[in-house]
């Protein structure tokens, strides 16, 4: 069961006079528990096509489809409902709130889902828990290591038990140690929790960890093969 | 709650600075409120004095809604018997005024004010007596006293007071009023004829009053008796409870256009400083804006946690202001207590009405960076640096 398809996805960006297409008439599909890496050098649409599988942006033309739902017609609080719902994210810079302790960052997109406290407090110490980090669940994300951080930010992503999980060089800022970790930390966790794991890289060491690389060059497929 | 409270505590001195500077205006706007609603309620505390009957002055005198009877000039007293012969007119009194003590700074001077009890009729239709009766017809040497005044001079009703060398038999004693017939003394014209004549030696006539107080027969429509007696009587003017109560309101207008002009200032001020913080929080924090979309905040969601870090700003500087101005306003007070003045008088509106104005400026002045915040494209925010 596909859990994204795309037909004939295309993202134009004019700038002045010149017009850019970041994705240009992309057909793909990302079945249940893929663990897949979207490989590509900069400016090749990588990013971009994150953003529109992720709901973050709306395509100038074509279709995207999360776990079965057309998402070209919906309005921004249903593209939002979406994003809750459905999809969990890892950015480059973890992107963990200053104000906020490890486990309430975990907790955030519960709130959003408005799940009561008590819930959403023992459902993010679990999340911490599958990264490792339950001992780090009252630190501040400027107490906690870049790799801790990064394993914070993956517990935020998969608290709401997502059908999709994308992540955007979700390593880009770690060490090649820590690269590896967190690299191990997503398979673990799309094979015991058969969750769907797509990883926007352009390290060759990343995208041979996953099962599935797709590269990207000038907005188009290049490549799609198992690794 | 806990976002809002956070947020606004990760820039302690720009925070610090935003809610002073609403302070100060609410600081402001507390206080002068407090001095207007002691304007109003002294105001009111004479409305009772004024408002159901009648007033006659000389016709020379100025513009004073009777407040300070005749205004230094005089009647002869036979104009109460000629007002007294207008149809409609129940009865007339004549009064006059002495000071028992002079106004200090601020305080309502202490005054004597000698009337002739008319039957059937009470020159204090408003106000209530805490004991005793009000001054009746053929009364003599007999004294009501305003709640202040009778507290000053430790008096209580049947026992005699002696007021400038003269004494007098306490018939009764007012309820506090709040207003400026709580330092005054009713005692019989004649009485306080006396005085005034022994202390005015070179005023030879036996028949003076300095305002006279016309009370209508029941049914009788008082506006169109005051016109009446001043056509019918020369050399008088009549100030009708009507008119009374427009010189009243205008006085109070005045009072608040200039708490208004306060608060406009504080509005001013507050308002840009409440907007340039809360334009400055969304400019930093937009990286944040854009995750929290990203994991599935709505446009309401966002726009209501950067309105309510406004509300709360608002509401911060609003009782810390508030609670200043109470303080200021408590201790001025105290100051000025040993000399039985009150120049602040705390309602709920005093208390209430600047913490809900600032609140409502802060919000007013958050909407709109509330709602940048919460209209920005996530992927934009996101690429922030």
């Amino acid at each position: 069961m596909s859990i994204v398809t795309t037909s004939g996805l295309t993202k134009v960006y004019t700038v002045g006079e010149t017009t850019i297409n970041a994705v240009d008439g992309l057909d793909l599909a990302i079945e249940k528990g893929e663990f897949l890496s979207i490989m590509g050098p900069s400016g090749s649409g990588k990013t971009t096509l994150l953003h529109l599988l992720g709901c973050l942006d709306v395509p100038t033309s074509g279709t995207v489809s999360i776990d079965g739902k057309e998402t070209g017609e919906l309005k921004p609080t249903a593209l939002a409902a979406i994003r809750r719902e459905k999809i969990g994210f890892i950015f480059q810079e973890f992107n963990l709130l200053p104000v906020l302790s490890a486990v309430e960052n975990v907790e955030l997109p519960l709130r959003y889902q408005k799940v009561k406290p008590a819930e959403r407090r023992r459902r993010a110490l679990e999340a911490l828990a599958k990264v490792g980090l339950s001992e780090r669940a009252n630190n501040k994300p400027g107490q906690l290591s870049g790799g801790e951080a990064q394993r914070v930010a993956i517990a935020r992503a998969l608290v709401t038990e997502p059908a999709l999980v994308l992540a955007d060089e979700p390593t880009g800022e770690l060490d090649t140690t820590n690269t590896i970790r967190i690299m191990d930390l997503l398979r673990e966790l799309n094979e015991q929790l058969d969750l769907t794991v797509a990883i926007v890289t352009h390290d060759p060491m990343v995208a041979e960890r996953t099962r599935r690389v797709i590269s990207i060059r000038d907005g188009k497929i290049e490549s799609d093969k198992a690794a | 709650m806990t976002f809002i409270l956070r947020n606004m505590w990760r820039r302690k001195a720009r925070t610090f600075l935003t809610i002073f500077g609403i302070v100060v205006g609410i600081f402001a706007l507390t206080v002068l409120g407090g001095m207007t609603a002691r304007m109003n309620q002294q105001i009111n505390g004479m409305k009772g004095f004024i408002t159901d009957k009648i007033t006659v002055q000389p016709a020379t005198a100025g513009s004073h809604m009777g407040m300070d009877i005749g205004g230094g000039k005089f009647l002869e007293l036979s104009k109460k018997a000629e007002i007294e012969k207008v149809p409609g007119v129940k009865g007339a009194s004549g009064m006059i005024m002495v000071q028992l003590k002079a106004a200090e700074g601020m305080s309502q001077p202490q005054l004597m004010i000698g009337y002739q009890p008319v039957a059937g009729a009470s020159m204090f239709n408003n106000a209530k007596l805490s004991s005793g009766r009000e001054l009746k017809p053929g009364d003599a040497g007999k004294v009501l006293l305003g709640s202040t005044l009778a507290t000053d001079l430790g008096a209580k009703v049947g026992q005699p007071v002696t007021l400038l060398g003269k004494q007098f038999e306490v018939v009764g004693i007012m309820d506090t009023t709040l207003g400026v017939t709580d330092s005054w003394a009713f005692v019989p014209y004649q009485d306080t004829l006396g005085i005034f004549l022994a202390q005015n030696p070179y005023f030879k006539a036996e028949g003076l009053t300095q305002q006279i107080t016309v009370f209508p027969k029941p049914g009788v429509n008082i506006e169109t008796l005051s016109s009446k007696i001043q056509s019918s009587v020369a050399g008088i003017k009549t100030t009708s409870p009507k008119q009374a109560e427009k010189m009243i309101s205008n006085i109070t207008t005045i009072f608040s256009a200039i708490i208004l002009g306060i608060a406009f200032i504080a509005l001013f001020v507050g308002g840009l400083s409440v907007i340039n913080t809360m334009i400055m929080s969304v400019s930093e924090r937009r990286r944040e804006i854009g995750l929290k979309k990203a994991i599935g905040a709505t446009t309401g969601t966002i726009l209501r946690e950067y309105l309510g870090e406004a509300l709360m700003i608002g509401l911060v500087a609003g009782a810390c202001g508030m609670l200043l101005g109470l303080l200021a306003i408590a201790g001025l007070n105290r100051a000025t207590h040993a000399s039985n003045v009150v120049i602040f008088t705390v309602t709920a509106t005093v208390i209430i009405g600047p913490v809900i104005f600032a609140t409502i400026l802060a919000g007013l002045a958050g909407l709109f960076p509330a709602l940048r915040a919460a209209r920005l494209n996530p992927v934009d925010a996101l690429k922030e640096e």
